[in-house]
């Protein structure tokens, strides 16, 4: 089933009506709609920059417009590092590992124990949005959440061809 | 129309059906003819609709308004105003008052409450699940200070101030209605009923008029979220419709009307709308057929009845056993469990408007869940339907008639339907059209008969107990369907299959009926002395409810002679889960043998819903409820009865052939116009017989016979 471009907006900006909501969620994707997702995506963010996959509302793997290299952008602009180096090596990084920091979020006791738990919140550099949280424990190296196969996805289960990517 | 036939024909009685987009009347006369009246509904006056509706049907016989409705001995209203309303949350300002420390149980709700009219597939998947907003919003609700154990007993006593201070919390907030609702107040009615009148003084000192409405007195029932619900719909749905039944009975009135409007209510009778309780009559429609399908069984003989409606979005079944209905205790409505009485009926969400669709990747044809309802499907170019549906199968196939779709009102387009089927269906699946049409038309029919056939077996029964009545407007296409091979001992489809809930409703008794839960727990071999004082704590139920059933008839004006009364109570063997619904054989218990008698009736009624052998007598047993209905004598429709003739239909009633796909091969059906056959007539399949609102198909192999009552008999041969 197609929705027109209004609808998937309406989803994306968490507007959407309960009905269609309903009606997505039980029946199979309707093969346009990660193009659609891309377009409306597309004409929400201030650069021009291509996105070729969403990582998160406010951020984007994009194809840097210059030179054709696929880059981790944020909404406001920040970019990060290239698409297969874990961005969050590159982002404004807090840990809340005292109970006074826990507390700013929890009720006394039920916070987790800062020795076998700890928060860390990244930030955008430029804009100060909150793009992730992890909750690891303490020694943890940073979780490189998600490593796409983009040539896979594109190409296999979608059926697109691949946008141009500078090495 | 001749002149002098308006005279001659007197219009008994009036059934309404007024729907979210069509306000169908359906009016009887003397004789047991009836005509279908159809118009736009008018939510914002439904009586505009109504009278325009009336009017329509009315005329089809020549009538004036006026003269037609000062003839009317009863008008019966069922619609689905009320349902929208509360499907859409869009009712009064109501506050509730609940237990402190219990504030948030209505909001939170029931867990199923987060899936209640969900396919299965979607109740599994539990991104699909959400939560309503709940009736009363938490700001409206406040907490009072007691509690009363399941016993009965007082933990806490009620402190007063503490509701002084809700109700004035809440009369300041501009409530429309307030709602009291505690724990076990079913058991011990006295803390609610105070806090009632604390309210109540409350209101009348802050100058205002608000209505208040205490659970127990209109639902005393157990399970809190469902007493909750259903007395908080009192105050937030039910107060705006008798505001419109009222505007609805002046409209008639001022057209010369005589009658006092009825509406439908869940426990299959009608009530007035100036009935106290007017939250039952939120679902009136559907039951409206079963209550039909039982008048007529009882009329003509037929004791054991399923009752099969497939309408544009469902297919509905209800069992009729032994002439009685099941009453279910605690349904469910718009997403809201409740603690009313409603006419059991299960559904499965495929009507003639489901939607086909292919997996996109095992390819396997997938029916519904949604559907395009009223819209038909592609068939229908003004639609804006897309996917095919079961009724584009029909016209692709020849079942339908694609220029006589509700009397011609809409016009079909078979090559749109032909065109979309083909790729959409036909073609990823490597078939022809007709092929992929009737295949799709054979899974729906083998589904639709998998679930009568378990319903049935579910009761311990087999097909051949029962007869199959079909109505609804897509029913009669699909019966030959879901009955072949079943073994039924008739099928039946009424004449009037298309107008037939609002002949149900019309035929509906005039009953009230009231339900109090009970706790009342006894062994086989109990003293004398312990059954008498069982059979008292019932009494005094049915006393209480017998006030309140007779309280509704005194405001229509029936005094309490003229009144049947029929207690009933609700009884399991002691640790099973489910109860059954017993006509008490006494007027009222007393004495140990007057025990004894519930006891041999609810045996009785046990091994015949279930079977002889799986009576468990020592277990013991307990009575969960007690019931009161009372009902008075009204004037219902006449079953038409007619001489047969002769077998061979009338040439007039042949309205030429037309190309009918089944098994693999094309054959040309003859036509029939339905109203022309005359009783007696015996028709053989291939054939279809036309009416405005329905078609009913007789496949090759079948034949169908049209008795002195119109109705069809189909059977195969």
């Amino acid at each position: 089933m197609a929705y027109t471009k209004n609808k998937i907006r309406d989803l994306v900006e968490g507007t959407i009506d309960r009905d269609t909501l309903h009606t997505m969620l039980s029946t199979p994707k309707d093969k346009e709609r990660f193009q659609i997702y891309l377009e409306i995506l597309q004409e929400q963010v201030p650069w021009d920059d291509r996105i070729i996959l969403p990582l998160g509302p406010k951020l984007f793997i994009v194809q840097r417009k210059s030179d054709r290299k696929w880059v981790v952008k944020s909404l406001a602009g920040h970019e990060f590092c290239d698409w297969r180096d874990n961005w969050k090596l590159h982002a404004v990084m807090h840990v809340r590992e005292t109970d006074a920091e826990m507390e700013e979020l929890y009720p006394r006791l039920m916070a987790p124990t800062t020795s076998w738990q700890v928060i860390r919140e990244y930030y955008c550099p430029l804009s100060g949005d909150l793009l992730d949280v992890e909750a690891p424990t303490p020694w943890y190296p940073v979780i490189h959440d998600f490593e796409p196969d983009i040539d896979s996805f594109y190409q296999d289960w979608l059926g697109l061809e691949l946008p141009e990517r500078a090495a | 129309m001749p002149l002098d036939s308006k005279n001659k024909r007197s219009v008994q009685v009036l059934g309404i059906d007024a729907g979210g987009t069509m306000t169908d009347t359906f009016f009887v006369d003397a004789d047991g003819d009836f005509v279908v009246g159809k118009a736009q509904s008018t939510p914002q006056d439904e009586s505009i609709g109504l009278i325009e509706s009336s009017r329509e049907g009315l005329e089809a016989w020549g009538l004036n308004l006026s003269d037609a409705l000062a003839s009317l001995q009863t008008g019966v209203y069922s619609g689905t105003a009320m349902l929208n309303r509360v499907v859409q949350r869009k009712g009064l300002r109501t506050g509730l008052i609940v237990n402190a420390g219990m504030e948030d149980f209505h909001r939170m709700g029931r867990a199923i409450q987060a899936y209640l009219g969900f396919a299965y597939e979607d109740r599994i998947h539990l991104n699909t699940h959400y939560y309503d907003d709940p009736l009363v919003p938490r700001h409206l609700t406040r907490g009072v200070m007691e509690r009363v154990d399941m016993f009965g007993t007082v933990v806490i006593p009620l402190r007063e101030e503490g509701a002084r201070k809700a109700a004035r919390e809440l009369i300041e907030q501009d409530v429309e209605g307030i709602v009291i609702s505690f724990l076990h107040s079913y058991k011990n009615p006295t803390h609610e009923r105070r806090v009632r009148d604390i309210v109540l003084e409350e209101v009348k000192a802050a100058g205002k008029d608000i209505p208040v409405f205490a659970s127990v007195d209109y639902y005393p029932l157990r399970k809190e979220t469902h007493r909750t619900n259903t007395t908080v719909l009192e105050a937030f749905a039910a107060e705006p419709s008798r505001k419109s039944l009222k505007q609805i009975s002046a409209a008639f009135q001022e057209h010369g009307a005589k009658f006092d409007m009825r509406v439908m209510a869940t426990h299959g009778g009608t009530i007035s709308w100036k009935a106290k309780e007017l939250a039952r009559t939120i679902v009136s429609g559907p039951i409206g057929g079963v209550i039909g399908a039982k008048y007529l069984g009882e009329t003509l003989g037929y004791s054991n009845i399923a009752c099969t409606d497939i309408g544009g979005t469902s297919f509905d079944v209800a069992l009729i056993t032994q002439n009685e209905l099941t009453i279910k205790n605690d349904p469910d409505m718009a997403r809201l469990v409740l603690s009313l009485p409603l006419v059991a009926m299960d559904s499965v969400g495929s009507g003639a408007g489901t939607y086909i669709r292919l997996d996109p990747y095992t390819k396997a044809i997938k029916l519904g869940p949604d559907s395009a309802g009223y819209r038909v499907g592609v068939c229908w170019a003004d639609s804006g339907v897309e996917t095919v549906t079961i009724s584009d199968c029909h016209v692709i196939l020849g079942y339908l008639n694609p220029d006589n779709f509700l009397g011609g009102q809409v016009k079909l387009d078979r090559e749109r339907a032909w065109n979309a089927m083909k790729e959409q269906v036909a073609d990823p699946l490597g078939l022809s059209v007709e092929d992929a049409a009737a295949g799709v038309i054979e899974l729906l029919d083998s589904d639709l008969r998998d679930y009568v056939r378990s319903m049935i077996s579910g009761k311990g029964s087999s097909p051949s107990n029962f007869v199959c009545f079909s109505y609804g407007g897509a029913g009669p296409v699909h019966t030959y369907g879901y009955t072949q091979g079943m073994g039924f001992e008739d099928i039946i489809i009424p004449a009037w299959a298309a107008g037939f809930s609002a002949f149900g409703c019309a035929a509906a008794d005039f009953e009230y009926r009231y339900d109090k839960s009970l706790d009342i727990n006894i062994a086989t071999d109990a003293a004398d002395g312990a059954k008498a004082d069982q059979a008292r704590i019932l009494q005094a139920a049915w006393d209480e409810l017998k006030e309140r059933v007779l309280e509704e008839f005194a405001i229509n004006g029936y005094s309490a002679d003229k009144v049947t009364l029929q207690p009933g109570f609700r009884m399991q063997y002691r640790g099973q889960l489910n109860d059954l619904e017993i006509e008490s054989p006494i007027s009222s218990a007393a004495t140990a043998e007057d025990w004894d008698k519930l006891v041999e009736a609810f045996n009785d009624t046990y091994g015949r819903v279930y079977a002889a052998s799986a009576r468990s007598p020592e277990l013991g047993y307990s009575v969960t409820g007690a019931i009161m209905r009372g009902m008075v004598p009204i004037q219902k429709p006449k079953i038409p009865h007619e001489e047969l003739g002769p077998e061979i239909p009338p040439e007039g009633a042949k309205l030429g052939t037309r190309k009918f796909y089944r098994h693999k091969k094309w054959v040309d059906a003859q036509l029939y116009q339905m109203e022309t056959l005359q009783p007696g007539n015996r028709i053989t399949g291939p054939a279809i017989i036309e009416s405005d609102a329905t078609t009913l198909v007789v496949p090759g192999g079948f034949e169908t016979f049209l008795d002195g009552h119109r109705l069809f008999h189909l059977k195969e041969v």
